[in-house]
């Protein structure tokens, strides 16, 4: 069982990554930008001029052609984020005080440091998995477990950029496949999805979970860790939803193109 | 563009200044001089009038405008008045008309300058309500300017990294700003890659293609109606 899920989205991606190369070889029904995803806003000069009234270029059309199915869950997400997300956020930020919850937090992001390494590696970017390695080190010991972040204190070791197995996806040169919300865990695109199984495969963690012979055990650490993450990280998620969802006027674009701009924002650093 | 040609002005002038300095060598050594020195000081003021003019250095401008709005929103006021104060320093800061017909799209050339003037009108005062709640807090963040990039001749973006004072992560905000008579004004923020403008864009895009103006009016007070939360 523990296999079934990364396998089916491997299978998933090459499917959206070979779908994809021939989609571009011929032309598309509803024209070539049916194929793109929103240009990303980036730090270049280049990005800048696209996407802007002094380009006064259309909106590119997104690869969302399940919008109807996303749609749906986007609304299920929505009401269980609100219904059974949000009071839990709360009650965590009512009983935990905000410096334990900041420790709570960092020692969850230390935790996750072999997933980023690995990431480093798998890229070649080996100045970054230097860092990477740095920052374990300064956070673990200094940090005291990775309570503190310690790191942000030593000027190489600042602003790092967190990979994941989906930017690693990216820059081999896949492409995003087409948008998906996916129940509970939110936006997502094939390849990132991919990746998240990825992701779950490089933590060494989730090895022993995998090859443990006691089953009972392994599943326990397993779901216990997954939980406290997930009420670790839920004020943070609940906050960055609500701010968003009262800000947009179709929330369900402006949670897209969100998503879409930072991801494609974080493919360029 | 207009300071910019006024500079291109000033700089014609103060070359033909010189030729005239230079045609003087036949004359007087005494007349010379003088003249040379009238020369001097009129090339000097005129230099001096032409950096007057010049646009302000855009990072020191953001930094005193962001400087001020945090000063209210960090007075310990209730979010309402820190609105009430903010929104006069905003209106200042940002290039709303820019803005608004950015987010619109192409679909802004078939607004009637009624619609265009309602639609600006209303969306501004969306992101300005959006922003004064969401600036509102307890403990000052730090940030740091990056270097500017320049985009275009009167354009150009200033990265910033924000430090919470409670640990929080730090998030990268970007500033793009465009030269309008000579001051530098907002015309999009990115907030960790994600561009406002274009966000909103995106929103408006089958509204407008679909509804044009009049949906894009109703969607609006539709949403100003709605009652803001500050501390979600």
């Amino acid at each position: 069982m523990n296999y079934l899920i990364p396998t089916l989205l491997l299978v998933l991606t090459c499917v959206s990554g070979f779908a994809d190369q021939t989609s571009q070889s011929k032309p598309s029904r509803r024209g070539p930008a049916t194929a793109r995803e929103t240009p990303a806003p980036k730090s270049s000069q280049k990005a800048t001029n696209s996407g802007d009234e002094f380009g006064n270029e259309p909106v590119q059309k997104v690869n969302d052609p399940y919008e109807r199915i996303n749609h749906t869950t986007f609304r299920l997400n929505d009401s269980f984020t609100i219904h059974a997300v949000k009071p839990l956020a709360n009650g965590y930020e009512r009983i935990v005080p905000h410096a334990v919850r900041t420790g709570l937090s960092n020692f969850f992001d230390n935790l996750d440091f072999p997933v980023r390494f690995g990431n480093d590696v798998l890229q070649g970017r080996f100045v970054r998995s230097g860092q990477e390695v740095g920052k374990f080190v300064v956070n673990s010991t200094v940090g005291v477990g990775g309570l503190f972040r310690a790191s942000d204190h030593v000027s190489s070791l600042v602003d790092v950029p967190a990979e994941d197995f989906g930017l690693t996806l990216g820059r081999w040169g896949f492409s995003t496949g087409p948008y998906l919300v996916v129940p509970l865990l939110g936006p997502s695109t094939i390849r990132d999805l991919t990746g998240y199984a990825g992701d779950f495969a490089l933590n060494p963690l989730n090895w022993y979970l995998i090859f443990s012979n006691n089953r009972l055990i392994s599943n326990a650490v397993g779901y216990s860790i997954s939980a406290s993450r997930f009420v670790v990280r839920s004020p943070g998620s609940v906050h960055a939803y609500e701010e968003m969802k009262e800000a947009a006027v179709d929330p369900y674009i402006a949670v897209r193109n969100a998503y879409l701009s930072h991801r494609a924002a974080q493919l360029d650093k | 563009m207009d300071a910019k040609q006024n500079n291109n002005r000033r700089w014609t002038q103060i070359d033909a200044d010189k030729g005239m300095a230079g045609e003087l060598d036949h004359s007087d050594f005494r007349s010379r001089r003088s003249r040379r020195f009238l020369g001097l000081l009129t090339s000097g003021f005129i230099a001096l009038s032409a950096f007057a003019a010049s646009p302000v250095d855009p990072v020191g401008q953001l930094r005193s405008e962001v400087d001020q709005v945090l000063a209210i929103a960090y007075s310990g006021q209730s979010s309402e008045t820190v609105a009430d104060r903010v929104r006069p320093l905003l209106e200042k800061d940002f290039a709303f008309d820019v803005v608004t017909r950015q987010a619109i799209g192409p679909g802004w050339r078939q607004f009637s300058p009624g619609e265009q003037q309602k639609v600006t009108d209303l969306f501004s005062r969306l992101v300005i309500r959006i922003y004064a709640a969401r600036v509102v807090g307890t403990q000052r963040p730090n940030i740091t300017y990056g270097k500017t990039v320049t985009l275009a001749p009167d354009r150009c973006e200033i990265p910033t990294r924000v430090t919470a004072a409670n640990g929080d992560r730090p998030y990268s905000v970007v500033y793009r700003l465009i030269n309008l008579s000579g001051s530098w004004r907002i015309y999009d923020v990115l907030i960790e890659g994600v561009s406002f403008v274009a966000n909103y864009r995106a929103q408006f895009d089958e509204l407008v293609q679909h509804g044009g103006a009049a949906a894009v009016i109703k969607t609006l007070e539709a949403k100003l109606a709605e009652p803001i939360n500050p501390n979600s």
